[in-house]
């Protein structure tokens, strides 16, 4: 099997990104706390009295304020979430609503879990009131494809519409997904992103259960999410939504839009390994990231940033740090935002894209929070401390869910 | 006014947050931005908190506020008289 050859595929461009974090509400809010460093997990209310009760939680989100009545009583979290990220992100592109032609509008969203927290507030009630209590909203609250259908709603997007679900990969799944769309010419701009909200007690008990979340720092929240620090222990699970609008970037220069950067390249594939154990060989992240580097027509030596999964557990920073030194050697300088974020799981992948968009744009590399002493075997230049500045041409945002699915991003200077 | 339409007008302005000065007898639902499926989330709670027997189709989003008030307490007459 071959790659289709470089140069042909019309380019794609980021005309416009949307972000909501547990950093803040807003693209410029969100970078300035990445950039800042400082962790944002803290206790959280919502899971008092469990053995984990630590997140990353979007501050001050108000539904009524930022979605709307309607949408604030008939939306899950992670849609609301993913509105805001959305309209921003469109506003940002200068793209209108009102007067696009919808039916070459697309919109693909990465999301994991879907409406959690409604499903086990809504199973609450049938238990305790008897069946006759369950909400009529349940399943459209609760079923992840809905996000995209609420963006369409919302947005008079008729073109494609979809919802990617490769776990913690998803976001990233996504955008290459919509990158594909572009390319093949299905539609003509794409809204492409992550939402989720999975901060409900059963999903982080179930997360605890199997051992992937940080337990050694719970009296001491903002330390406990480390990338590549030789003393991390595990994810702290956050929520948000990262959206970017795509377009060819003829249509976009056309109509004088603002090129923001170019996703340039996209590899997916499988470990085929273990249902949440990474292959320790790093075999299915190699494979993603060569795709991804022949897609975008780069050498591995003309990548300068690598903005890492970097989830903090021992498993992932230690087998995706082996496989980006193989592919990559040790020349980019890397970074993983969820020091500062957490895991935002279907989230995180469109997060990082954006995240690392704005990285192109500003010459800046965020730092890794929390890495005070990197594990030997992670042998990358993982930036800490400080944003590091630099001149950023090419960059790799990688993603790798449970069951093995790895979403890897090249994202290039416009 | 019935009392049944104070007791829906009550329930929009504290279950469903619309604001009281946008409702009148003649508002329709559609007007409140409540389409089908959020009309039988409505339905559905009404049936729990007013303890009246009412199936879910039983209105429509074009229906005035003031048309499913009388609507309820026709359905809630026969439970008041037994």
């Amino acid at each position: 099997m071959t790659a289709p050859p470089a140069g042909t595929a019309p380019a794609v461009a980021v005309t416009g990104i949307g972000l909501v974090t547990a950093a803040g509400i807003g693209a410029e809010a969100t970078w300035q706390g990445v950039c800042a460093g400082a962790s944002t997990a803290a206790r959280d209310p919502r899971l008092a009295g469990l053995p984990v009760d630590i997140s990353c939680t979007v501050p001050g989100f108000s539904p009524r304020e930022h979605v709307g009545r309607r949408s604030s009583l008939t939306h899950d979290r992670f849609i609301q979430l993913s509105l805001t990220a959305a309209r921003e992100a469109v506003a940002a592109s200068g793209l209108d609503p009102a007067t696009w032609d919808g039916a070459r509008v697309g919109v693909v969203v990465g999301c994991g879990l879907g409406g959690v927290a409604t499903w086990e507030a809504q199973h609450r009630r049938m238990l305790e009131q008897g069946p006759g209590a369950v909400s009529a909203l349940l399943i459209p609250m609760l079923v992840p494809n809905m996000v995209a259908g609420h963006l369409a709603m919302d947005l008079g997007a008729t073109g494609p519409n979809l919802v990617t679900a490769t776990a913690c990969a998803s976001g990233a799944t996504a955008i290459g997904t919509a990158m594909q769309l572009l390319r093949e010419g299905s539609c003509d701009v794409v809204l492409a992103g992550g939402g989720e909200a999975g901060v409900s007690p059963l999903m982080v008990t179930g997360f605890a259960q199997m051992g992937a979340l940080s337990t050694a720092r719970l009296d001491r929240p903002a330390t406990a999410s480390r990338p590549f620090d030789a003393g991390r222990d595990g994810f702290v699970i956050g929520e948000g939504s990262g959206m970017l609008v795509l377009e060819r970037e003829a249509d976009a220069r056309a109509r004088g839009a603002r090129v923001r950067a170019r996703v340039a390249g996209y590899g997916a594939s499988a470990d085929a390994h273990h249902m949440t154990a990474p292959d320790p060989e790093g075999g299915g992240v190699i494979r993603a990231l060569r795709t991804a580097l022949a897609a975008a027509d780069l050498l591995p030596g003309e990548i300068d940033h690598v903005n890492a999964h970097g989830t903090s557990t021992p498993l992932n920073d230690a087998a995706e740090a082996r496989a980006v030194r193989k592919v990559l050697g040790q020349d980019a300088d890397v970074t993983s935002a969820k020091g500062v974020l957490g895991h935002t799981l279907g989230a995180a992948g469109a997060i990082e894209a954006a995240l690392t968009v704005l990285t192109l744009e500003h010459g800046t590399v965020p730092p890794t929070a929390n890495l005070e002493r990197i594990d030997p075997a992670v042998e990358l230049d993982v930036v800490s401390g400080a944003p590091r500045r630099r001149e950023v041409r090419a960059a790799v945002s990688n993603s790798f869910g449970f069951g093995g699915q790895n979403a890897v991003l090249v994202l290039t200077a416009a | 006014m019935s009392a049944m339409y104070d007791r829906l007008v009550g329930l929009l302005v504290d279950r469903f947050e619309v604001d009281r000065a946008e409702i009148g007898a003649d508002t329709t639902f559609e007007e409140l931005d409540m389409d089908s499926l959020f009309l039988v989330e409505l339905l559905l709670v009404i049936q729990s908190e007013f303890g009246v027997q009412i199936e879910d189709d039983a209105a429509s989003p074009g229906d005035t506020i003031g048309r499913v008030a009388e609507i309820l307490e026709r359905h809630a007459a026969p439970t008041a008289s037994s």
